[in-house]
């Protein structure tokens, strides 16, 4: 059903001013059946603004659109889904005690007659099924949502949003965020079925590697402009870098230089280290100078590791060394203590508190310092809390607004800035760049380098080429096992094959 | 939570506090008397200062059911140590040490043992009221007060305030440093509205939790203390009359400002009394201003329960990562 290049959504001329601002200036957008469009660019380029007009959230305030031929006004949330958008969250809401099924028709039951209008189980089920058949893919919808894997959910989400007939441009906002690489490939596999059936995805991803795997096009976005649409295929032959469009600077995504002083004292060291069931055999030794990065993809034990080094979880053999003493760490509070700090992989539910403001966030890990006689030091918090916050580059400078407001690459600005008012010794990032943008990721990435002056820095995440990227010695996890043993100069192939395999191959 | 300008929350207060005032003087002119503005104060005095307790309570995201059973205990203490030809201090502190031992059973079993604080309390309340009845068998206590002294706790004047009334704005003073200005007070603020994170700061979470059931107990029962001295007797049911107006006080102020605090509970603690009061001046009976109070309480967790209000603010953009 899908021909060749019949173009389902053309905007043109899109304009949205919040204020003074532009949040879109003069921007086009065109989308064809059966494709699958990226939509690429930094916080704040406009590609939000856009999905909410889209979405029918914001109306727009010059500019034509058009879905299938046929001019739209979108000027509310229901006239979007009439025109047949369907947009999933990044985020999205799900009850966890309803069956996959039931979430996916929430609120559009057919109820059975009579007085308790109950609901009509068997024609929800033939439902799903016929939704199942349209988009033939391989999940039960009759488990429970809570139940599921995460990549189960998305697609649940995904269902939902097109449980419509004339459901034709589905938008996807950064779906792969908390998914696993195999995860993400059952997701890519679900987008391509449905880009089969005719169905043009938007999707927006902070990964670019992605842009490449899945995309047939894609589309830059900065400061509120489109600078750019391409095919992949073109931006390939032509060696176009993408980075360079987003941040329209010469660099892409910059790593800071390596170390260029040996390794100074070890700080923290593991031996052996093993928690059941988790991860098991670990060692390595984290120096002052330098940083040092494991590699390991969501379920290979990295994140327990993390929180086993941080005393939260304790380990059942193995021992862990600061400063060449041997340490038990019973709490989270004792690690501070230590002179340990950890930069959780979730930082929305590990470390922040968001709705309270920065300067609350910057202390609350320190409330000994932030204190005198027991009593808050309000204007020493704050001259600290500015301090810091120019120092991790906070955008926007507001120190008031509660973490809510602000960008996920601003939030963990924020978590950076509470570990160096903690002025730890040894610091942990776990998946520190997730739902990061790119001009983000450079500071953090400065960030980690320049914190590993006078501390040990350990970086543990599922993206190899951050790993790779960021970090002096290298080392893997697969199913809870190092594979090979930090060291200087692994290949990021190497380092790749390691943690997706466990092998040594290429 | 909807955020808006303190200003612009301080303006509807006052505009709710001129309104219900307002009400009530058209109604009965005896309203604004000064008489009656005093027996305001003191009813506020004794409900704000269970309020406060509870605040803690609240900011942690627990509940406390059990104070009023606990205070009838306190009161029932207080009493029988009366009685029997303790010193004051002694009574009162035999009192307010019946509100600590719960609250530090109650923290503990929450925060230490994982059990439901609801349940926990309730059952923890009922017993301390099973124990008020060991002293006298449930018949009132009411020997001796005349020498002691209690009755000044009511009676006697501070800096031209009713002792009752300074004592509610000492507790608060005290309480406003504790919860804002001090760094219990942001690790409680930090446990809870994430523990997780909290914990992760090296907040004593658990510790903390046991100090806010801690001051809810203290602060029950030194809020029957005066009670008892303004009635001149102890009763086993004395702190049946704390639980309703108390939630509701301390959520009518957090629906108000935004979050529980302090200042929050003594603005709620204000309108609730301001409405008990009218009533009675009414002569409406209080059955009906029981049940007045509860919609109001009701009212209030629907202002301030984030789920309902995000109900209400349908149809608005939501917020970019906003959590389930």
């Amino acid at each position: 059903m899908a021909e060749g290049t019949r173009t389902v959504l053309d905007m043109r001329g899109i304009e949205k001013r919040f204020g003074d601002v532009k949040a879109l200036d003069n921007v086009g957008f065109n989308l064809i059946a059966g494709e699958i469009h990226a939509l690429l660019g930094v916080n704040g380029a406009g590609k939000s603004t856009l999905i909410k007009i889209l979405s029918g959230v914001y109306t727009k305030d010059e500019g034509r659109i058009e879905i299938g031929g046929e001019a739209f006004d979108l000027g509310s949330p229901r006239a979007a889904i009439e025109a047949g958008i369907a947009v999933v969250q990044q985020h999205p809401e799900l009850v966890g005690d309803l069956s996959g099924a039931e979430n996916i028709y929430l609120g559009h039951e057919g109820t059975r007659p009579g007085l308790f209008a109950r609901i009509d189980r068997s024609d929800l089920a033939a439902r799903a099924e016929a939704l199942l058949a349209r988009f033939p893919i391989d999940v039960d919808l009759s488990r429970r949502v809570a139940d599921m894997p995460a990549v189960d959910r998305e697609i649940v989400a995904i269902l939902h949003a097109l449980r419509l007939e004339n459901a034709r441009i589905l938008i996807l906002d950064e779906p792969t965020s908390t998914l696993t690489e195999r995860e993400k490939a059952s997701l890519f596999a679900m987008m391509r079925m449905l880009k089969a059936a005719g169905i043009a995805i938007i999707y927006i991803t902070h990964r670019l590697e992605e842009v490449y795997e899945i995309a047939d096009r894609f589309t830059v976005f900065r400061g509120g402009r489109n600078v750019a649409c391409h095919t992949v295929a073109e931006a390939q032959a032509t060696g176009l870098s993408i980075p360079n469009l987003m941040l329209g600077t010469g660099g892409g995504l910059a790593f800071p230089p390596r170390a260029t002083t040996p390794a100074g004292a070890p700080v923290l060291a593991v031996d052996g280290l093993s928690c059941d069931g988790m991860f098991r055999d670990v060692s390595f030794t984290a120096c002052k100078g330098e940083i040092l990065g494991i590699f390991g993809l969501v379920g290979s034990g990295v994140d327990e590791l993390s929180k086993a080094l941080f005393g939260v979880f304790r380990p059942d053999r193995g021992q862990i060394r600061l400063h060449g003493k041997p340490v038990t760490l019973r709490s989270p509070a004792q690690a501070l203590r230590s002179g340990i700090f950890l930069v959780p992989g979730d930082r929305r539910t590990e470390g922040l508190t968001l709705d309270e403001n920065v300067i609350f966030n910057t202390t609350v890990a320190n409330l000994g310092r932030a204190s005198f006689g027991g009593l808050l030091r309000f204007g020493a918090n704050r001259r600290h809390t500015r301090a810091l916050a120019e120092k991790v580059d906070l955008q926007p400078m507001r120190l008031d607004r509660t973490l809510r407001g602000f960008s996920g690459g601003n939030q963990q600005k924020v978590v950076i800035a509470k570990g160096l008012y903690r002025q730890a010794q040894a610091y942990i990032f776990v998946e520190p760049t997730v739902g990061v943008d790119i001009g983000a990721r450079t500071k953090i990435y400065a960030l980690m380098r320049e914190i590993a002056r006078d501390a040990a820095v350990i970086v543990i995440s599922s993206d190899c080429d951050e790993v790779h990227g960021v970090a002096d010695r290298t080392l893997a996890l697969y199913k809870g096992a190092p594979v090979g043993s930090a060291s200087r100069d692994t290949s990021r192939d190497h380092l790749l094959h390691a943690g997706i395999m466990g092998g040594i191959a290429a | 939570m909807i955020s808006r300008p303190l200003a612009l929350r301080l303006l509807a207060f006052a505009a709710l506090v001129a309104l219900i005032g307002l009400a009530f003087w058209s109604q009965s002119a005896a309203f604004a008397s000064t008489g009656n503005l005093r027996s305001l104060m003191r009813h506020m005095s004794v409900q704000g200062l269970a309020a406060l307790g509870l605040t803690f309570v609240i900011v942690v995201r627990h509940f406390d059911l059990s104070f009023p059973g606990v205070a009838s205990m306190g009161a029932m203490t207080l009493g029988w140590l009366i009685a029997a030809g303790m010193p004051l201090p002694v009574a009162i502190g035999g009192g307010l040490a019946v509100g600590l031992a719960f609250g530090l059973v109650n923290g503990f079993a929450v925060a230490r043992l994982g059990l439901p604080d609801i349940v926990t309390t309730i059952g923890t309340g009922g017993l301390a009221i099973g124990f008020s009845y060991f002293y006298s068998n449930g018949t009132s206590i009411s020997q001796n007060f005349f020498m002691s002294g209690i009755l000044d706790l009511n009676d006697r004047k501070i800096a031209g305030l009713d002792m009752p009334f300074a004592i509610l704005m000492g507790a608060a003073l005290v309480g406003a440093i504790l919860l804002h200005a001090s760094r219990l007070g942001a690790g409680f603020y930090a446990t809870g509205q994430n523990t997780v994170s909290a914990r992760f700061s090296g907040v004593p979470t658990r510790r903390l939790i046991v100090v806010a059931f801690a001051l809810s107990g203290i602060m029950a029962c030194l809020a029957i203390t005066l009670l008892v001295a303004s009635s001149g007797a102890a009763n086993v049911t004395a702190g049946n009359q704390l639980l309703m107006p108390a939630f509701a006080a301390v959520y009518l102020g957090a629906a108000l400002f935004g979050r529980p605090s302090i200042g929050a509970t003594l603005a709620g603690t204000l309108l609730m009394s301001m409405m008990l009061n009218g009533f009675t001046l009414l002569a409406i009976p209080y059955y009906y201003s029981d049940a007045i109070v509860s919609t109001v309480l009701i009212t209030a967790i629907a202002i301030f329960d984030p789920r309902v209000s995000a109900l209400l603010r349908r149809g608005a953009p939501r917020r970019k990562g906003e959590p389930v």
